[in-house]
C-alpha cells in the first residue's frame, strides 16, 4: 500500500469542524458521551443519596419524589447508584484504555520498526492472545485472580492491547519505507526518535479512531463481567451486577433491572455513535474491527 | 492449497500448548486445596485424605502431573471434578454439551439470513429514511449487551405480555428469548457488515457490464453483487462464532440453562477448577479450528488470495 494512502481524510483544524457538524451520528454521540462523562466526575456530588445507604424498611421502593428511580433489594436509591455506577464503568474503561494503548503502541512500534525476532516474539503472544474467544480469556484470569475490579482490568487489558499493537504495527510497516524515515535514519537520528517524533504523530488518527470505538466494547464487557459475578463487587455499584440483580426480581420490581439496562445500553450506543462518527471524519478506510 | 492448509494446522500446535500450559497452571496455582474442601467435616479423616490425593493424582510431583493431564487429553480424558467428587469431568460437561452448541448453531441460522436480507435492504436504500433507520437499529443491536436486551424482552414477553415462559430450557416456547437475543447482536453485525461490501460492490465495473448489457436489476443484485458480498463475509464468521460461545455463558445465566456456559461460571464460583478449565479448553479448541477452517475455505473460494504470502 503506498503512504498517501495513510494520510487521513482530515489534516487540520479547519477541516475537522465542518465535517463533524454534518455527521448527525458524531454529535449525537459525543452529547451522550459528554452527559455520560460529567455524570461519572460529578457522581458523588450528584448522586442524591450514598451509594451504599441501606435503608431495611424502605426496601424495593416505587419511584417517588424521594426516589426518583425506587430503591434496591436492601432499600438503597437505585438512581444514586446508576450515577457512581458511571464512575466505576468509565474509570474500568479508561483505565484499560491507557493501558492497552501504551502497551500496544509501545510493542506494536516495536515489533514494526525492528522487525526480526523481536517481531515474531511479540506477534506470536498476540496469536495466542487472538486464539481465545475474548471473554473465555478474561473469565480465565478472573478464575485465578479472584473477582474484583482490578481483576476486571488487569484481565480485559490482557484480552486488549493485541489489537491495538496489531493495527501499530501495520501502520508503522507501511511508514517505514517513507523516504522521510530514510532521511532521518541517514542523518544518524536514533530509532527512538524516528518513533517518536516521525512515526508516531502519523498513526494517531486511526489510533484515535479505534480507542474511540473500543471504549463501548470494553464498557460492554466489564458490564458482563460483573454481571456474571466476575466482576466489580458489592457494595461498590455496577450496571452488570444492578441488572443481575434486578432481573432475579424482574416480575414484581422491575425497575431496577430496567433502569440499568437503560443506562448501559445508552452508554454504549453514545461511544459507538461517537466512534463510528470519528471514524467516518478521520479516516474512512479502517473498517470494522 | 493442502500445503497451507497443513502449515496452519501446524501453527495451532503452538496455540493450543499455551491452552493446556495456561489450564493447567490455572488448576494447580489457584490457592485452596481441593482434598481439604472435598473432605468437609472428614478434615481428621487422614486414610480418605490419601485415598482422595491418589484417586485425583495430586501426591505426584507436579511434572508428573503435567505429563498425566496432557496424556489424559489425548485420549479426551479432562480428569476429575472437584466439586462432584470422583466424577469424570467428561461426564460432568456431557449434558451442557449437548446443549450449548444447539444454542449457538440456531442462532446462527437465524442471525446470517437475517442479517444478510437486512443489510442488501439498507444498502439498496442508500441514504433513504429507511437506511438511516436500518442503521439507527443496527448501532442498537450491536451496542446493547445481550443480558440488558434480555431484561427488556423478559419484562415486556414473560411478565407483562405473559407470552413466554422466563426460564428454563426443553421447549420451543423456553427456547425462543434465548435464541432470538443470542442472535440480535451477530445479525447486527452481518447486517452492518453486508450492507457496508455491498455498497462496495455495487461501485465495481462488472456491475456495471451487467447492468450495461442489459441484464435485469434483480440479477444484477442476486446473481453479480450479492456472491461477492458473501467472500468477505466469511471471514467475519470467526469474530461472531466468538462472540456467539460468550454469549453462551450469559444467555445460559440468565435464562437458566444447564448448558457448558452456565457450568463454566457455576464451577468458578464452586472453586472447580478441571471443569471450568475443561471448558475454557473446549471452546477455544473450537474456536481455532473455525478460524482455521474459515481461513483454508476463504483460500478456496477467493483465489486472488496468494496462500501463504499474507
Amino acid at each position: 500500500m503506498s503512504a498517501t494512502a495513510l494520510e487521513p481524510a482530515v489534516r487540520t483544524k479547519s477541516d475537522f469542524w465542518p465535517k463533524f457538524r454534518r455527521n448527525r451520528n458524531a454529535i449525537a454521540g459525543s452529547i451522550i458521551v459528554a452527559f455520560v462523562v460529567l455524570v461519572a466526575i460529578f457522581a458523588r456530588v450528584i448522586a442524591p443519596y450514598e451509594y451504599d445507604e441501606t435503608d431495611i424498611l424502605f426496601t424495593w421502593a416505587h419511584p417517588s419524589a424521594e426516589h426518583l428511580l425506587g430503591t434496591d433489594a436492601l432499600g438503597r436509591d437505585i438512581l444514586s447508584r446508576l450515577i457512581v455506577g458511571a464512575q466505576v464503568s468509565l474509570t474500568v474503561a479508561f483505565a484499560v484504555l491507557g493501558i492497552t494503548l501504551t502497551i500496544g503502541i509501545t510493542l506494536g512500534m516495536i515489533a514494526g520498526y525492528f522487525g526480526g525476532r523481536l517481531d515474531a516474539a511479540i506477534m506470536r503472544t498476540v496469536d495466542i492472545i487472538f486464539a481465545f474467544p475474548e471473554i473465555i480469556f478474561a473469565i480465565l484470569l478472573a478464575s485465578i485472580m479472584g473477582p474484583g475490579i482490578l481483576t476486571v482490568i488487569v484481565s480485559l487489558s490482557v484480552v486488549w492491547w493485541p489489537g491495538i499493537a496489531r493495527l501499530t504495527r501495520s501502520l508503522v510497516l507501511q511508514l517505514r519505507t517513507e523516504l522521510y524515515v530514510d532521511a532521518a535514519i541517514a542523518s544518524g537520528t536514533p530509532p527512538f526518535t524516528i518513533l517518536l517524533r516521525h512515526l508516531l504523530p502519523n498513526i494517531v488518527a486511526p489510533l484515535i479512531v479505534r480507542a474511540s470505538i473500543g471504549v463501548g466494547f470494553i464498557i460492554m464487557a466489564e458490564a458482563t463481567l460483573s454481571f456474571l459475578g466476575i466482576g466489580v463487587q458489592e457494595p461498590r455499584p455496577s450496571w452488570g451486577g444492578m441488572i443481575r440483580d434486578g432481573i432475579v426480581s424482574l416480575r414484581t420490581e422491575p425497575y431496577l433491572a430496567l433502569s440499568a439496562s437503560t443506562a448501559l445500553g445508552l452508554t454504549i450506543i453514545g461511544f459507538n455513535l461517537f466512534g463510528d462518527g470519528l471514524r467516518d471524519i478521520l479516516d474512512p478506510r479502517i473498517k470494522d474491527r | 492449497m493442502l500445503s497451507y492448509a497443513l502449515r496452519r494446522l501446524l501453527g495451532l500446535v503452538p496455540v493450543l500448548m499455551a491452552v493446556v500450559v495456561l489450564t493447567f497452571a490455572t488448576n494447580h496455582l489457584t490457592p485452596g486445596d481441593p482434598v481439604g474442601v472435598m473432605l468437609g467435616d472428614q478434615s481428621a479423616n487422614k486414610v480418605l485424605e490419601a485415598k482422595l490425593r491418589s484417586e485425583y493424582g495430586l501426591d505426584q510431583p507436579i511434572w508428573r502431573q503435567f505429563v498425566k493431564y496432557v496424556s489424559g487429553l489425548a485420549v479426551g480424558d479432562l480428569g476429575l471434578s472437584y466439586r462432584i467428587v470422583g466424577a469424570k469431568v467428561t461426564d460432568v460437561i456431557g449434558d451442557g454439551l449437548k446443549i450449548s452448541p444447539v444454542l449457538a448453531l440456531a442462532a446462527t441460522a437465524i442471525a446470517v439470513p437475517l442479517g444478510l436480507v437486512v443489510g442488501v435492504f439498507a444498502a439498496l436504500r442508500r441514504n433513504t429514511l429507511a437506511d438511516t433507520g436500518v442503521i439507527l437499529a443496527l448501532t442498537m443491536g450491536i451496542s446493547i449487551p445481550n443480558f440488558a436486551m434480555a431484561a427488556y424482552l423478559m419484562y415486556l414477553f414473560a411478565v407483562k405480555l405473559a407470552w413466554l415462559p422466563v426460564a428454563g430450557w426443553g421447549s420451543i416456547a423456553q427456547a425462543v428469548m434465548p435464541v432470538g437475543i443470542l442472535a440480535i447482536a451477530p445479525a447486527a453485525y452481518i447486517a452492518r457488515l453486508s450492507r457496508t461490501y455491498m455498497l462496495e460492490v455495487l461501485q465495481q465495473d462488472y456491475i456495471r457490464t451487467a447492468r450495461a448489457k442489459g441484464l435485469r436489476e434483480r440479477l444484477v443484485i442476486y446473481r453479480h453483487a450479492l456472491r461477492n458480498t458473501l467472500v468477505p463475509l466469511l471471514t467475519t464468521i470467526g469474530i461472531i462464532f466468538g462472540g456467539l460461545l460468550s454469549g453462551t455463558f450469559v444467555i445460559e445465566t440468565v435464562f437458566n440453562i444447564p448448558g457448558l456456559g452456565r457450568l463454566a461460571i457455576q464451577s468458578i464460583f464452586a472453586r472447580d477448577y478441571p471443569v471450568t478449565m475443561a471448558i475454557v479448553l473446549l471452546f477455544t479448541c473450537f474456536y481455532s479450528l473455525i478460524n482455521l477452517i474459515i481461513d483454508v475455505l476463504y483460500g478456496v473460494i477467493d483465489p486472488r488470495i496468494r496462500l501463504g504470502t499474507r
